[in-house]
């Protein structure tokens, strides 16, 4: 059968060195090229994306030089001490305990909590929409009813419950029990854009082509929604940072001995501490709100990359 | 035996509703077709949008579900998933789609496009695998350049090349070419068609080509089947179709076939709506009383027609054609 392409073509196996090199030099640059030279174009993404590595990478070596039992104990004598002196950056809480060393520690239990719960929820949120799209029929009303089940449950509620009756949770099982319910607005979505997706013709073309349905589900697909995915990890990583704050601040996340920067949040509830000793809750609630922008504006550079048409930088 | 027999197919499509997901309903798309494709041979399929075309072009590429009736490739049938494996079966029957922007995928390049059948069915290495799709850009017409290009890259006229290449890639047997022009200009149609017909003399391949155009099917096809809301109406060679049309329907889409010679345009509307006012007024005559059409009868070894038989008789006689 080659020799029938060999036939009718004007192309042997002499020219394909030659050929392949032509073909790179017009080849149209890679999407981590295109990632790249956006955030070159755009400096206030890059600064955001520095901000976020940088510091999720401070935290989380930082934390290690730090004896958190030892951090945590009551000392009477640094009783509210000051912001910006040689012992206390930051100052200390009514403890006594040093803000800035609980605010590393904290960042690094939050943050850690919050990819922990992005990559699991939106893993399966991402395969649950892509399969009961994909597949549809039987497989997927049945995928849809079981997350019609998990939507019914009282997601707080359940939290609460599951906090109080595991006797020694810590940060793994809370992002666990998180997990449980985190994924479903992330599948709902992704399956709406794979129906769309899945009656394209390039989708008949590769089943025509013999290629096997994971392979279109993962390789075919899943790039096409992108951009989608994308906006929602980022979106529901800003979110989760804000979850397990959320629940250490009503007083149900961590155990009061893991500081977080819910707990440290927490110190606002006493009017005095508002005003007063101002420096035990604001740095948490800065840190908070400038992450969860540079997150969402390092998102949007990303997004627009992966949608080639909104690309700013100028890649070709 | 020919390349192709389709018997008595039927795709019906089930409309569930309510909390069970009960069918309630069907879409009869395709409702009981026969015909067959020989070797070598270009087929045409034609009918208005909607008739079921490409269920049946999609049917036998093996891509719809078949309700019943069957499909024979070289005797075997391959409307059974199981007998589509065992022949690799998709390597000697490949598919050019109507939409050649939603049939290549965009986020691909057109290398691995081209390549995705040879890597599932012919398994190369990898100069070899590059040098076989820089050879069918070549016979397509495009540059080596288009090789790490995305689809949005190219005009349409460019993209349905790629969607031919694809095709072609395996050397396959039958391309189901599913409107294969329709989107495209006029000036592009031509192009695309003429080296359709190139690669048809070059690989020995046969086309099953649909389209809803009897102008572009005139220039294509020996065999034609005329299809209207699921079931065929005429089938006859181009002899017999664009001659001597029997039904009512074929002779509308006649009709509809766009007329270039300014001088004659006058004629050619006062004809088209004389057919159109005998397809309104006459309906009960050419369909039952479902509105369906009737079950095809012979009038002459190559040509039939979906009419009661006496009927049948009478038209073709007035047409003066030969009785079987
Ligand atoms: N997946 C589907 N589900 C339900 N109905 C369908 C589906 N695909 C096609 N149909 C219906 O079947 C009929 C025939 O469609 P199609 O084969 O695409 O016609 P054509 O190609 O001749 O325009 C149409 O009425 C269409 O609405
Ligand atoms: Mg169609």
């Amino acid at each position: 059968m080659a020799e029938n392409f060999e036939k009718h073509s004007d192309i042997s196996a002499a020219d394909l060195a030659r050929l392949n090199q032509e073909a790179q030099a017009e080849a149209t640059p890679s999407t981590a090229k295109i990632i790249w030279n956006e955030f070159k174009a755009d400096k206030p993404a890059m600064a955001a994306l520095v901000i976020i590595v940088g510091f999720i990478a401070f935290v989380m070596i930082g934390a290690l030089f730090i004896n958190t039992p030892k951090m945590m104990e009551t000392n009477i004598m640094d009783y509210f001490d000051k912001p910006f002196t040689a012992d206390f950056w930051l100052g200390a809480d009514s403890g006594g305990r040093s803000v800035a060393k609980q605010l590393i520690v904290g960042s690094r239990n939050s943050i850690g909590i919050a990819i922990g719960l992005t990559v699991i929820s939106s893993t399966v949120g991402i395969c649950w929409g892509l399969i009961s799209g994909y597949f549809g029929g039987y497989i997927d009303w049945g995928m849809q009813r079981v997350y019609d089940f998990t939507m019914m449950l009282p997601m707080l509620m359940m939290i609460i419950v599951l906090v109080t009756i595991i006797p020694h949770y810590n940060a793994v099982s809370l992002t666990l029990i998180f997990s449980l319910f985190y994924w479903e607005g992330t599948s709902r979505l992704i399956r709406s854009r794979t129906l769309a997706e899945t009656q394209k013709d390039y989708v008949a073309a590769s089943k025509a082509s013999g290629t096997s349905n994971w392979k279109i589900i993962f390789q075919g697909i899943m790039p096409n929604i992108s951009s989608l995915i994308i906006i929602d990890t980022t979106l529901s990583f800003a979110e989760n940072i804000g979850v397990e704050t959320g629940l250490s601040y009503l007083g149900f996340g961590l155990p009061t001995q893991t500081p977080s920067l819910g707990t440290m949040i927490a110190n606002a509830n006493d009017p005095a501490n508002i005003t007063l000793y101002w420096w035990t809750w604001l740095p948490a609630a800065l840190e908070i709100i400038i992450l969860c922008l540079s997150i969402s504006y390092v998102g949007q550079v990303l997004r627009r990359a992966a949608d080639a048409s909104q690309r700013q930088g100028a890649a070709d | 035996m020919s390349l192709v027999e389709i018997k008595d197919l039927k795709v019906h499509y089930p409309i569930r509703s309510g909390f069970w997901n009960r069918v309630t309903d069907s879409v009869k798309a395709v409702d009981g077709i026969t015909f067959n494709i020989e070797a070598g041979e270009t087929y045409g399929l034609v009918g208005e949008s909607g008739s079921g075309k490409s269920t049946t072009g999609k049917s036998v590429v093996g891509l719809e579900k078949v309700t019943s009736g069957s499909i024979l490739y070289n005797g075997k049938d391959i409307t059974k998933a199981e007998n589509r494996r065992k022949l690799d079966y998709n390597r000697d029957v490949q598919m050019i789609f109507q939409d050649s922007l939603s049939s290549l995928n965009p986020r691909k390049r057109i290398e691995d496009i081209i390549a995705e059948p040879l890597r599932n069915f012919e398994h190369l290495s990898k100069d070899d695998e590059k040098l076989r799709v820089l050879q069918l850009l070549n016979i397509v017409g495009l540059d080596a350049d288009a090789l790490y290009k995305y689809p949005h890259q190219f005009s349409g006229g460019q993209r349905q090349r790629i969607g031919v290449a694809r095709a072609v890639a395996t050397n396959p047997k039958l391309i189901i070419a599913d409107e294969p022009v329709s989107a495209l200009d006029l000036s592009v149609q031509a192009q695309v068609l003429n080296f359709m017909k190139k690669i048809q003399r070059e690989f020995g391949i046969s086309y099953l080509f649909i389209s809803h155009d009897l102008g572009v099917v005139r220039h294509m096809c020996n065999n034609i089947a005329i299809m209207n809301r699921g079931r065929l109406v005429e089938i006859g060679t181009r002899e017999d179709i664009y001659n001597h049309p029997l039904h009512i329907y074929t002779k509308r889409l006649l009709a509809a076939i766009p007329e270039t010679n300014v001088n004659q345009r006058a004629a050619h509307r006062a004809s088209r709506l004389a057919v159109e006012k005998i397809y309104e007024d006459q309906q009960s005559k050419y369909y039952d009383e479902d509105g369906m059409a009737y079950p095809l009868v012979q009038v002459s070894p190559t040509h039939s027609v979906a009419l009661p038989e006496n009927i049948a008789k009478q038209l073709a006689s007035q047409e003066g054609e030969v009785q079987a």
